[in-house]
């Protein structure tokens, strides 16, 4: 089983679905997504593992694999949902900024 | 009068103003203590009929119906606020019977009529972190309504 090949793939399923419905958060998402693959790792040994031992077959396998990339999509869900929170927090402080700067400098000014 | 100086620097801050305003893209949904609970409580029953799946599917089709009537409430809830893309997007994937969360494990369940051990604690895992995202999620728009309250 080559775990690379599995993660490579999953990796840029995952590349083109930042890219093509969350373009403007692609460079925080990758981020995130590429430390989420990782943990993604320990998982797929131990499916490898029931495999070799027939604790499974290989629909299981695929369906647990499947499960993992499912949840993935979910992660980058929430890393892009997240950086859109932050960037909202941002546009409040921008536009508090705006209204303070004005408000000092035209009903404050001697 | 008012200085040039300061007029530029009113026009400038005005423009960026309505820029930033008209920036719908960035609008979250707020924290809704409805979501949250609901989310919990879906959570808890969904791994806990999971664990039955060693019975008979028909056995348990009742409760699974009842369970996915419940959940198909909160996807509609959540389709309907405003700015909320993700929060139902996620929903989508955990309940969509296509995909490999609890949607396609009550789908394989119900093909296989028993599932066996393994094949239950495994997705059990995934299930479970599938719905800690959308809880974390939605607590995390908490922040952002408590800040707005904070700031004002």
């Amino acid at each position: 089983m080559d775990f690379n090949k599995i993660l490579e793939e999953i990796k840029a399923n995952l590349l083109a679905l930042v890219n093509k419905k969350f373009f403007e958060y692609k460079k925080e998402g990758k981020k995130d997504m590429e430390a989420f693959i990782k943990q993604s790792e320990e998982k797929l040994k131990r499916w490898t593992k029931a495999l070799e031992n027939k604790d499974i077959d290989l629909d299981d396998f695929e369906w647990l694999v499947k499960s993992q990339k499912d949840l993935l999509v979910m992660n980058v869900l929430y890393q892009t949902g997240i950086s859109k929170i932050k960037l909202g927090h941002f546009k409040n402080s921008v536009v508090k900024t705006i209204i303070k700067t004005v408000s000092d400098l035209v009903l404050n000014k001697e | 009068m008012i200085p040039k100086t300061i007029k530029k620097t009113i026009t400038t801050l005005l423009v960026t103003f309505v820029l930033l305003t008209s920036c719908k893209s960035l609008k979250t949904a707020i924290y809704d203590q409805h979501s949250y609970e609901q989310s919990i409580s879906l959570k808890v029953d969904a791994l806990d009929l999971m664990s039955k799946a060693h019975q008979p599917y028909v056995d348990h089709e009742n409760e699974i119906n009842n369970y996915l009537k419940e959940f198909k409430k909160l996807k509609e809830y959540e389709k309907n606020k405003e700015n909320n893309e993700f929060s139902y997007e996620m929903l989508q994937l955990i309940g969509d019977p296509e995909k490999n969360l609890l949607g396609g494990f009550f789908k394989r369940w119900k093909t296989k009529k028993t599932i066996s051990d393994f094949m239950i604690k495994e997705p059990k895992i995934q299930v479970e972190e599938a719905f800690d995202i959308l809880i974390k999620y939605e607590s995390n728009k908490n922040k952002e309504a408590i800040s707005k309250y904070l700031n004002k």
